[in-house]
């Protein structure tokens, strides 16, 4: 199944963006947005072991949670790029149905060409996608967000 | 025998160092990274190639190649001298007394487990302790640790102070009459500093107790002397050595390596093999199963020769300057927080910039054409005993420059500007 367009306006968002940008400016980018969700609060409770993500050279926290139907993510980094990289990543695909967030392609994420920046940057957001797909799944976290947002 | 014709020997310094002529037998040095000059500050990880090195490996595959020690043709035997005359110049590099006392092996991490798995097993056995220091890599823990879960050694660590100096009293303390071994590293990776080797080595003498030395890092950044040392074992790898991945050595003193059983079963450590019984070989060879990496080796005596003809005392006496001239530079920024300032230490600089996660610096540093690592750097215990997640390492090499830290200061300038 293919995901309404309307559903990824934040992700095309993103897109153009970057793309109109150099490589250089591509990296300041991200720092701001990483800047900007550092201003948001993120429930501190849930950057936990509970909520981490494995495998990252710096910590990345994602809450999740079901609302109306759609999945929700919220993400957190005690770094600066990678805060931006996960705000972009719970900001592309939040507000999907299961089938949609399952038919997310890794062609996206390349979509987003942050490989040039370093592949390493790529192949996290790849992990990002997966774990995110994995938190879908779970029954157990609906509550997250909703507890996050009290 | 090597062929050292190529190697260039007017890098030898009685007219100084020559850091900008050595850099131009580095290839890679030549490129760009994001548009700005590679400046490769992760030598510590790996170093890089010179061509000597590239073109031994590529001259061996186009005109030697064959398998080594079996042959009876031409090429078998002329590939096997000049494989053979690589363990000659690994011995002559460390002073070893023979060059049977050099296993090849792949490296570093392959030679301290067989050591535990053969030495280990053989002259070690429950409630035996086993001294490591504070700040070995995880090469130089985990295979004693699987060695305590298999047959019930103790791990004992010898605990360092805030610079990152060996508590040598402490060390003294350990070597109590159920300690049975020592194998600590030479030369820090994370924080450069250089262990006083002699002194680990004749406390744990004295109570005849046998040392492995991690040579990994100190091999690179200066002469070392293993007779002089009279370390037991001493291992390092090529790749840091500015040869090829997959080559390393471990030297062992004769009389241990005769009392070691084999450490892998297969081709080539065998004297006579009948279904019913086997007989070993020799050291070295009862500790080399199967085919060598021969066209590694090739490049490693390349390596080695090209080190020796600018000589370990030229290249550590360049890079005594850089580590002071680095530790200034660093040390005027009031946001850095440098880990490792032993007096005694090579050109690693190992840091945090206040405020600023690990990650972000060395993406920074990385957009400016600088490569570090970051993270743990294979070293958790030490990383929690310094009270940190993880650091920036910027480690130096021969090739470095001064005017390459100047980069990298401007860079961490910029950096505070981005990411605050």
């Amino acid at each position: 199944m293919s995901i309404p367009a309307e559903k990824l306006a934040q992700y095309d968002e993103y897109v153009e963006a970057l793309d109109l940008l150099d490589e250089e400016s591509r990296f300041e980018y991200i720092i701001d947005i990483g800047k900007r969700a550092a201003k948001t609060p993120f429930p501190e409770d849930c950057m936990d072991d509970a909520h981490l993500m494995h495998g990252c050279m710096s910590k990345v926290w994602i809450i999740h949670g079901l609302v109306d139907g759609t999945h929700q993510f919220r993400g957190q980094s005690d770094a600066i790029i990678v805060k931006g990289l996960v705000s972009m990543m719970v900001g592309s695909f939040s507000g999907l149905s299961s089938d949609e967030l399952a038919d997310v392609t890794l062609d996206q994420i390349r979509g987003l060409n942050l490989g040039a920046l370093t592949m390493q940057r790529q192949v996290g957001m790849m992990a990002m996608l997966k774990h995110m797909q994995k938190l879908s799944k779970r029954t157990d976290s609906a509550a997250d967000i909703s507890a996050a947002a009290e | 025998m090597n062929d050292i014709s190529r190697t260039p020997k007017h890098h030898n310094l009685e007219a100084g160092f020559e850091v900008e002529r050595i850099r131009q037998d580095f290839p890679i040095l030549g490129r760009e990274v994001h548009g700005k000059p590679l400046v490769y500050f992760d030598s510590g990880a790996s170093a890089q190639k010179p061509r000597v090195v590239i073109d031994a490996m590529v001259e061996v595959m186009e005109d030697q190649y064959t398998n080594v020690h079996r042959g009876a043709h031409y090429l078998s035997q002329t590939l096997t001298d000049r494989y053979e005359g690589v363990r000659e110049t690994i011995a002559k590099f460390i002073n070893a007394g023979s060059e049977s006392e050099i296993v090849i092996t792949r490296n570093t991490t392959e030679a301290i487990n067989l050591v535990a798995a053969t030495y280990g097993r053989t002259f070690l056995s429950k409630g035996d302790g086993v001294v490591i220091s504070a700040m070995e890599h995880h090469a130089n823990i985990v295979p004693w640790q699987m060695l305590r879960d298999e047959i019930g050694i103790e791990l004992k660590v010898a605990p360092i102070d805030d610079r990152g100096v060996l508590d040598l009293d402490a060390y003294a303390d350990l070597l109590d009459q159920n300690t049975k071994f020592v194998s600590m590293t030479h030369c820090s990776n994370v924080l450069g500093t250089i262990v006083p080797a002699k002194d680990i080595v004749g406390l744990a003498h004295d109570r005849g107790i046998p040392v492995l030395l991690d040579g990994s890092q100190a091999i690179v950044h200066g002469a070392v002397d293993v007779q002089d040392l009279d370390a037991d074992f001493y291992v390092f790898t090529g790749h840091k050595l500015y040869g090829p991945t997959a080559i390393g050595a471990l030297y062992g003193k004769a009389d241990l390596l005769a009392q070691m059983p084999p450490y892998q079963g297969g081709g080539d450590m065998i004297a006579k093999v009948t279904y019913e019984k086997t007989t070993y070989a020799e050291p070295p060879y009862r500790f080399e199963a199967g085919t060598p990496p021969i066209i590694e080796a090739i490049g490693l005596g390349a390596a080695i020769d090209y080190v020796s003809a600018i000589g370990m005392d030229a290249i550590q006496t360049h890079e005594s300057a850089l580590l002071a001239y680095g530790t200034e530079r660093l040390g005027e920024m009031p946001d850095i927080k440098l880990f490792g300032t032993a007096p005694h230490k090579a050109a690693i600089f190992s840091f945090i910039q206040e405020g600023i996660h690990p990650f972000d610096t060395a993406a920074a540093l990385d957009r400016a054409g600088i490569a570090t690592r970051v993270g743990q750097h294979c070293a958790e215990p030490l990383m929690a005993r310094l009270g940190v997640d993880g650091t920036v390492r910027a480690s130096l090499a021969m090739y470095n420059t001064t005017a390459e830290i100047d980069v990298m200061i401007a860079a961490l300038e910029r950096a505070r500007t981005l990411f605050r």
